[in-house]
């Protein structure tokens, strides 16, 4: 039993790929339209997202069959608790293209925008539509639009650099496309279907096997990539550095992210079957996990360049979210998928902070920057809570993971990693404070930073918008607990310490 | 008896909307003064409105909102957490006259003015905690926004003790986090209890590994040593952020949470069971003696007083750490005594080196003739922190006497003896000094117009303060003085298990 929303189910796909589709052939007079168009389409998008998780609040999950054929021969669609991620996803998508109107005028003449915002859009469908799909083929095939959509919009900006970066990410991207096709067959072949639930069915009857498994490590593998978990995680700085700051935003919130959804989705279908014993796999994830959040840190202290800092960062942030997946307890893998969504926040709020000061000043290097506070007040605030928040000290949203994944690490009887997650996030702050520094408290050195005015408002309104909402989450921090508790719940039954 | 009202989130949060305001509109002198004075008496009204509720016994709870399933941000306002907002909600009205004062002509007052009321409102939010959890988030965010404060004057020093201040303080804070998260894996629960949530069922080793994650963590900021390396240093920051924070509520928050841990956490019950808190009293004990012998050693003035304030917090740690109900009144009552006395000698000197320049004890021979009101208050803040009877601190020492007897721990008495003795020795020489040496050079006279010897804005808080310290002493006993409550938060911290405070 359905209620009227659940028909929205195929519409929050097809409507930002259809507007990607269309716009350049609405912006063709006018190529500054084409922002705006985007805007509408994914405010659209977001009203519609809000009406399902409104739905999955009401009556639980919900599937969708494309054209009416029943699933395993048609295209099932599969709208439950993960999936209530791209309701988040949307809104930042909102948030953020006003935020890019006035920023691209810096980084591209105007008849490049519709190309730009197509692509914006196709990334966003990609995710929501690699979220809300039942269907294994189609995981791959939404996972592939994310990432094509990513590489172009990394180069977009056009600098020789950006060229590099944007092939560095397409080639390690290309290895794992391969790999996490490699696994679809494979589960294909040895379940005869494509569709999750029934892959799931096929594996409870097939068993535990190698070939079972090698599909499970291929997916690991090829997800721990698009997350740009160390050690693979080298193509990810100067990707999110380089690109403009929009994308940077929307590639460091969430287009890593595809590879923690697509790793939990991998989870429902193997725990459904009971055919996964994960004791080591935990136990390496944890390790990595607890790696990746040191040597983010470490890597992100030598670095002057601001956007580079917050991209070493997002490396140290998924190491906590996987540190939260691999160890397994309630609370830990709780903590590790609502800071999904507020690291997508905190890092969002950060990289456009960061792009209004380059935006006005021109200037991308903490020494260059010196005593922005005093000319930026409200942009430079808003870095502040960012970093603050991204530390994970109360009361933002960051402390909210901290607070749920240390809690999980005792409850695993793992005190170790608990020390290491609370004080290896200390370790990130010593960056953060030579940032604060420089903005607030040293005299500027150069003149356009004595001089720089505040943003207009198209930008500094999406920053403090999304700056108010980092400080909002930390004392509210239960409110993403809705969605994600019976999910995990549910999944954890088979997750095995 | 427990009555859900509203006023114990209200305290908070009226200093909270202050800062917002200040922030806002801070830049008119007119608006930022009648913002910061409004919130500061609104906030003392508050306080006190609850008083008589207090004194009978009327614990105040209000629920914000559910954190974790269970744990929510509450706010409780019991004996012990009124006593200590009263404490700070008083002495900010008093800082913030004298602040006004103080920083005229100063740079990024709006700044100073903002973060200065969000620590107001973070220490009462401490104060009102109701559990281990809202105890923690305000603990941090007090760290976070003093931290603008000692970096003030933007020199590369304020910028080094910013460093060294948030280091010490953060990795506290780590220890806190650690302690309050295993704290809710042991006991099911973080709500402060009278005894304590604690029981020996979680293992002595959790207990242990619990008890030094909690004193670390609280007692970075209590300074107990070998954590109190960060309080000399941030003596960098303006006088009155030097008074109100590093006299008053960054290192009472501290010591405040060193007593709920043992009081509240654990209970006495347990911890006598244990044996944990000898270690402890101990280590206050020594930090006692040896602050107090450093400071004899230091000429720059807000140094001298930087040691002092660290030997006088482990006086409330060690008050604490004897578990017995007259060392514990001690403990209680040592946190306002101290608070005004300090705060005294703080604003005086910060008067001094407003009025003349001067910084050092060596610099300051015959200011008692110069400064003569000033002088009184510093003299007695000094006779009260020597423990001269018919002042605060006398009572202290006399209520954690008995009850270092009481604990079958005579030694402590001479811990209080040789205290009382190096307190006079490095206060008397400032006061020999004051009044008994000419002066080197003449001092700058009073400017025309003037009829006190330093700003009224500055001197009506010190004799205000100073008054108190004398009213303190003499009305220990007096209903709706802070003895009272403090009786009453002792007796809830010995009630028997199961009785609610």
């Amino acid at each position: 039993m359905t209620g009227p929303w659940a028909e929205a189910l195929p519409w929050v796909i097809v409507l930002p790929l259809v507007g990607a589709a269309l716009t350049p052939a609405v912006a063709v007079r006018h190529p500054r339209v084409a922002g705006f168009w985007a805007w509408g389409v994914l405010l659209v998008t977001a009203v519609l997202a809000s009406g399902l998780v409104a739905e999955l609040l009401a009556r639980g999950p919900f599937s969708y069959e494309l054209g009416g054929w029943a699933a395993s021969y048609g295209i099932e669609l599969r709208f439950d608790h993960f999936s209530a991620w791209v309701l988040p996803l949307a809104v930042l998508f909102v948030v953020i293209v006003p935020f890019s109107w006035r920023y691209l005028d810096h980084v591209m003449p105007d008849e490049r925008r519709p190309p730009f915002y197509a692509l914006l859009l196709l990334n966003a469908g990609g995710m929501i539509g690699f979220c809300v799909t039942g269907d294994l083929f189609n995981l791959f095939v939404f996972t592939e639009v994310v990432s094509l959509s990513s590489y172009a919009l990394v180069a977009v900006g056009g600098r020789g650099l950006a060229a590099f970066a944007a092939l560095k990410y397409l080639f390690i991207g290309a290895v794992s496309s391969l790999l996490m096709l490699f696994a679809t067959a494979q589960l294909f072949v040895l379940t005869g279907s494509l569709n999750m639930a029934d892959v799931s069915l096929g594996l409870g009857e097939i068993g535990s096997g190698t070939a079972v498994m090698v599909a499970f490590a291929a997916f690991a593998v090829s997800f721990m990539v698009k997350a740009a978990m160390f050690p693979v995680h080298v193509w990810l700085p100067d990707a999110h550095a380089i690109a403009p700051s929009p994308v940077s935003a929307v590639l460091s919130g969430m287009v890593v992210k595809v590879g923690i959804v697509g790793m939990l989705r991998i989870y429902q279908i193997y725990f459904g079957a009971e055919v996964l014993e994960l004791g080591a796999f935990n136990l390496a994830l944890v390790w990595l996990g607890a790696v990746s959040i040191v040597m983010g840190a470490f890597f992100a202290i030598f670095q002057d360049d601001i956007k580079l800092m917050l991209a070493y960062s997002t490396i140290s942030n998924i190491g906590y979210i996987v540190l939260g997946l691999g160890l397994a307890s309630p609370y830990a893998v709780i903590g590790a998928s609502v800071h999904v969504f507020n690291h997508a926040l905190i890092k969002a709020t950060l990289f456009l902070a960061a792009g209004s000061i380059i935006h006005q000043t021109g200037f991308r290097t903490l020494s260059d920057l010196r005593g922005i506070a005093r000319t930026m007040p409200q942009t430079s605030a808003a870095m502040a809570i960012g970093a603050v928040s991204i530390v994970g000290l109360p009361p933002t949203a960051g402390f909210v993971c901290k607070w749920y994944i240390a809690l999980g690490a005792f409850e695993a009887n793992q005190a170790p990693f608990g020390f290491a997650l609370v004080f290896g996030a200390l370790f990130i702050f010593i960056y953060y404070i030579r940032m604060l520094n420089a903005f607030y408290f040293q005299k500027p050195v150069h003149d356009e930073v004595a001089q720089a005015s505040e943003t207009p408002w198209s930008m500094r309104g999406p920053v403090v918008l999304l700056a108010s909402l980092c400080l909002i989450l930390g004392v509210l921090g239960g409110i993403p607990l809705n969605f994600v508790e019976p999910a995990v719940l549910d999944l954890l039954p088979f997750w095995g310490q | 008896m427990e009555v859900v009202d509203v006023r114990p989130i209200l305290a908070p949060f009226v200093s909270f909307l202050c800062a917002g305001l200040v922030f806002g509109f801070g830049r008119s002198i007119f608006w930022r003064r009648f913002f910061t004075f409004l919130a500061a008496f609104i906030k003392m009204a508050l306080v006190l409105s609850m008083l008589p509720g207090t004194l009978q016994g009327v614990v105040y709870v209000y629920q914000f909102v559910e954190f974790t399933p269970g744990i929510g941000i509450g706010f409780r306002a019991d004996a012990y957490g009124m006593f200590f907002s009263l404490v700070s909600s008083t002495l900010w009205v008093f800082t913030t006259i004298y602040a006004i004062g103080y920083m005229q002509g100063d740079r990024d007052r709006v700044r100073f003015f903002g973060f200065f009321a969000l620590c107001v409102s973070t220490t009462v939010g401490v104060a009102f905690a109701e559990n281990l959890l809202t105890f923690f988030l305000f603990y941090e965010t007090l760290t976070i926004c003093t931290y603008p404060l000692v970096v003030h004057a933007e020199t590369r020093e304020a910028l080094r003790a910013g460093r060294i201040y948030l280091t010490y303080t953060l990795i506290g804070g780590g220890f806190a986090l650690v302690g309050a998260v295993m704290t809710l894996n042991a006991a099911g629960t973080l709500t402060f209890a009278a005894p304590g949530i604690l029981g020996l069922e979680s293992g002595v080793g959790t207990l242990a590994v619990i008890f030094l994650c909690l004193i670390i963590g609280f007692g970075v900021k209590a300074a107990v040593m070998p954590l109190h390396g960060w309080l000399p240093i941030a003596m960098v920051a303006p006088t009155p952020v030097s008074a109100l924070l590093h006299a008053v509520a960054v290192v009472k928050v501290g010591a405040f949470g060193v007593t709920r841990v043992i009081y509240n956490v654990f209970g006495v019950e347990l911890l006598q069971q244990l044996g944990f808190a000898t270690p402890l009293a101990l280590l206050a004990g020594f930090t006692i003696v040896a602050a107090s012998t450093i400071a004899l050693t230091q000429d720059h003035l807000k140094r001298r007083l930087a040691y002092s304030t660290i030997s006088q917090l482990s006086y409330i740690v060690l008050g604490a750490a004897l578990l017995t109900p007259l060392a514990a009144t001690a403990a209680v009552l040592h946190i306002a005594n101290q608070a005004f006395a300090k705060i005294t000698m703080f604003f005086v000197v910060g008067a001094i080196t407003r009025t003349t320049g001067k910084k050092y004890v060596s610099e300051i021979d015959g200011i008692g003739a110069r400064m003569p009101w000033s002088m009184a208050a510093f003299t007695i803040a000094s006779l009260s922190f020597v423990g001269v009877p018919l002042t605060a601190g006398f009572i202290t020492k006399w209520y954690l006497a008995l009850g270092a007897l009481e604990a079958d721990a005579w030694w402590f008495v001479l811990v209080l003896i040789a205290s009382s003795l190096l307190n006079a020795g490095y206060f008397f020489p400032i006061l020999h000094r004051a009044y008994f040496r000419p002066a080197k050079e003449p001092w700058p006279p009073l400017e025309p117009g003037r009829h006190f010897e330093t700003p009224k804005t500055l001197l009506i808080p010190i004799v205000i303060c100073a008054a108190y310290v004398l009213l303190l002493g003499v009305t220990a006993e007096v209903p709706g003085m802070p003895g009272s409550v403090a009786q009453v938060a002792v007796e809830s911290f010995f009630a028997p298990r199961g009785v609610g405070p």
